[in-house]
């Protein structure tokens, strides 16, 4: 079940190697991301799981290059990462698509930033929105859609940057269980047409457990990493899998490591909070 | 369509809403009033002069070129302050509104200036720029910087953080992020910070012309008043009153066409 793959790391092409990441509070330094290490896969889904407050934001951003990190290499084909690389295109959890785009202009936007001719760039984009079912659409402003449709525009935004890893920190925790568990669907279909290597940052076990080929399960606070799990599950898949008896033990299984991680993490919180109101007993 | 049990006059709706006739009572109201009392002999003669000689005095003002001019010198001198004031007051509102220790530093001096009725400043102004347009466009330019800076500066910090992050994430360069997401994020408060700003700057523009002045709107104004020629000074205040009307909403417009469009 658990595997640990430091001699395959020739072939993973996102490495993450020896990370800290060490914050200066008013309450003293706080570790969020603890000597965290992992490989993703060329056309590998790996989604990173923890409880709120284990640091798997912290990580999504370093890996992004938006902060930096106290120590260790995180690099993606070779190339050490200390800011944002073309190779890496992120999928924010909030709301982000630019309200004063339509969503043509909106998934053109990285084609824009690099220049491309405005024909070329439309019809590239064009292309991304067909790819996430937004046909028609085109010229509708964010303010038209639904929550679940202003996703598929930030996703198709990213993927029209054409990056080597597409990196997606809780992009769905929005929006509504069904919608969640359809766009999984669009994700996985689009994730294997492109074959795009994945890393999906999430707290939910079963979005996880559908996508993923393997689950990284992070420990609460300071965040290590607890386990690695393969999904051995067949692919295609889509979400009827939830209901197949494989999908229900690994759901099993992995909430089993995670809910020691979020019991300590809800009485850490409730400590502090009993600590921090200054109670009168 | 959606109710056709009830007989309606299709006529009778749309010719005159309620608050378009209160409002045209309104103003045959104070005609009326205007009229009456020019004509009882009660004030002055000329201090409210007849609608009549208002009329005829508007006439001959719109009728010369002379006028055309002066609203010309007037309009350039609004426009240009508005310019610079404005494009000044973009640049250092955006500069604060990034930067926390800047706007720490400096943010109160707008707070504090931005009231400052800013034509005690105009002796200082007719020394360094002189008496013709340039002390008056200086004026309005002081005027219109702290509208728009202060505007600009909250406009800046508004600015959803997660769009800034997007931008980064695609590696946008500076130049890219202020044109491509700052300034485009900020559009409502930036038009709001330029319809105070356009507001001031035309007041501060026509007082400084009242003051001292050979050319302009205000100078016209003050020049009817001290001939005490009241009908023509009353067509002038009409006429400026209709076109900073229909300047202010120019710029809502701006505003207003673009917010359909958000939300």
């Amino acid at each position: 079940m658990t595997s640990t793959p430091p001699n395959a790391a020739n072939t993973d092409i996102l490495v993450v190697d020896d990370v800290v990441v060490r914050f200066e509070t008013q309450e003293g330094p706080v570790t969020a991301v603890d000597h965290v290490s992992f490989g993703v896969r060329q056309g590998e889904f790996l989604s990173v799981i923890g409880p709120s407050g284990c640091g798997k934001s912290t990580l999504f951003n370093v890996i992004g290059g938006l902060i930096g990190h106290t120590s260790g290499v995180v690099s993606v084909g070779g190339e050490t990462i200390n800011s944002p690389h073309q190779s890496i295109g992120m999928v924010f959890q909030e709301e982000s698509t630019f309200p004063w785009r339509s969503v043509t202009d909106n998934v053109a936007f990285p084609l824009e930033l690099i220049g491309m001719p405005k024909a070329q760039r439309i019809e590239r984009a064009r292309h991304f929105i067909s790819l996430v079912g937004l046909d028609g659409f085109e010229n509708r402003y964010p303010n038209e859609l639904s929550g679940g449709m202003r996703q598929r525009v930030s996703l198709a935004r990213t993927l029209a940057s054409e990056p080597k890893i597409l990196l997606m920190d809780e992009p769905f925790a929005a929006l509504d269980e069904q919608t969640r568990l359809l766009l999984g669907d669009k994700v996985l279909q689009i994730q294997q047409q492109l074959k795009q290597t994945t890393l999906l940052i999430t707290h939910n076990i079963t979005e996880a457990v559908q996508m993923s080929d393997r689950i990284l399960v992070m420990t609460y606070r300071p965040g290590k990493v607890k386990r690695i799990v393969d999904i051995d599950l067949p692919r295609p898949r889509t979400s009827e899998i939830v209901g197949s008896e494989d999908f229900g033990r690994y759901v099993a299984q992995i909430w089993a490591d995670l809910r020691e991680e979020a019991s300590r993490g809800m009485r850490d919180e409730e400590e502090h909070a009993l600590h921090h109101t200054g109670a009168p007993s | 369509m959606a109710d056709t049990s009830r007989v309606t006059l299709p006529a009778s709706a749309p010719v005159l809403s309620p608050v378009t006739l209160l409002r045209l009572v309104i103003i045959l109201t104070v005609l009326a009033v205007w009229e009456f009392l020019s004509h009882s002999g009660w004030l002055y003669r000329d201090v409210v002069p007849s609608l009549l000689a208002i009329g005829r005095a508007m006439f001959d003002l719109l009728a010369h070129g002379d006028y055309y001019f002066n609203l010309a010198v007037t309009a350039g001198e609004v426009g240009a302050a508005l310019a610079i004031g404005g494009g000044l007051g973009l640049v250092v509102g955006i500069v604060l509104g990034a930067n926390r220790f800047l706007s720490k530093a400096f943010e109160s001096y707008l707070y504090y200036l931005g009231p400052t009725p800013k034509i005690i400043f105009f002796p200082i102004m007719i020394m360094w720029f002189g008496v013709g347009p340039g002390s008056k466009i200086a004026l309005g330019t002081l005027s219109c910087f702290f509208p728009v800076a202060l505007s600009a500066a909250a406009g800046m910090r508004q600015i959803d953080k997660v769009l800034i992050r997007v931008g980064n994430s695609f590696r946008a360069s500076t130049a890219q992020m202020v044109f491509k997401i700052y300034l485009p994020a900020m559009r409502h408060p930036i038009i709001n910070g330029v319809r105070l700003g356009l507001g001031v700057a035309l007041i501060g523009t026509l007082l400084a012309e009242t003051k001292l002045s050979n050319k302009g709107i205000g100078f016209l104004i003050i020049q009817a008043y001290s001939i005490f020629d009241m009908p023509r000074m009353y067509a002038m205040l009409i006429v400026l009153f209709v076109l900073s009307i229909g300047a202010n909403s120019v710029v809502g417009r701006l505003g207003g066409l673009d917010s359909i469009k958000r939300s």
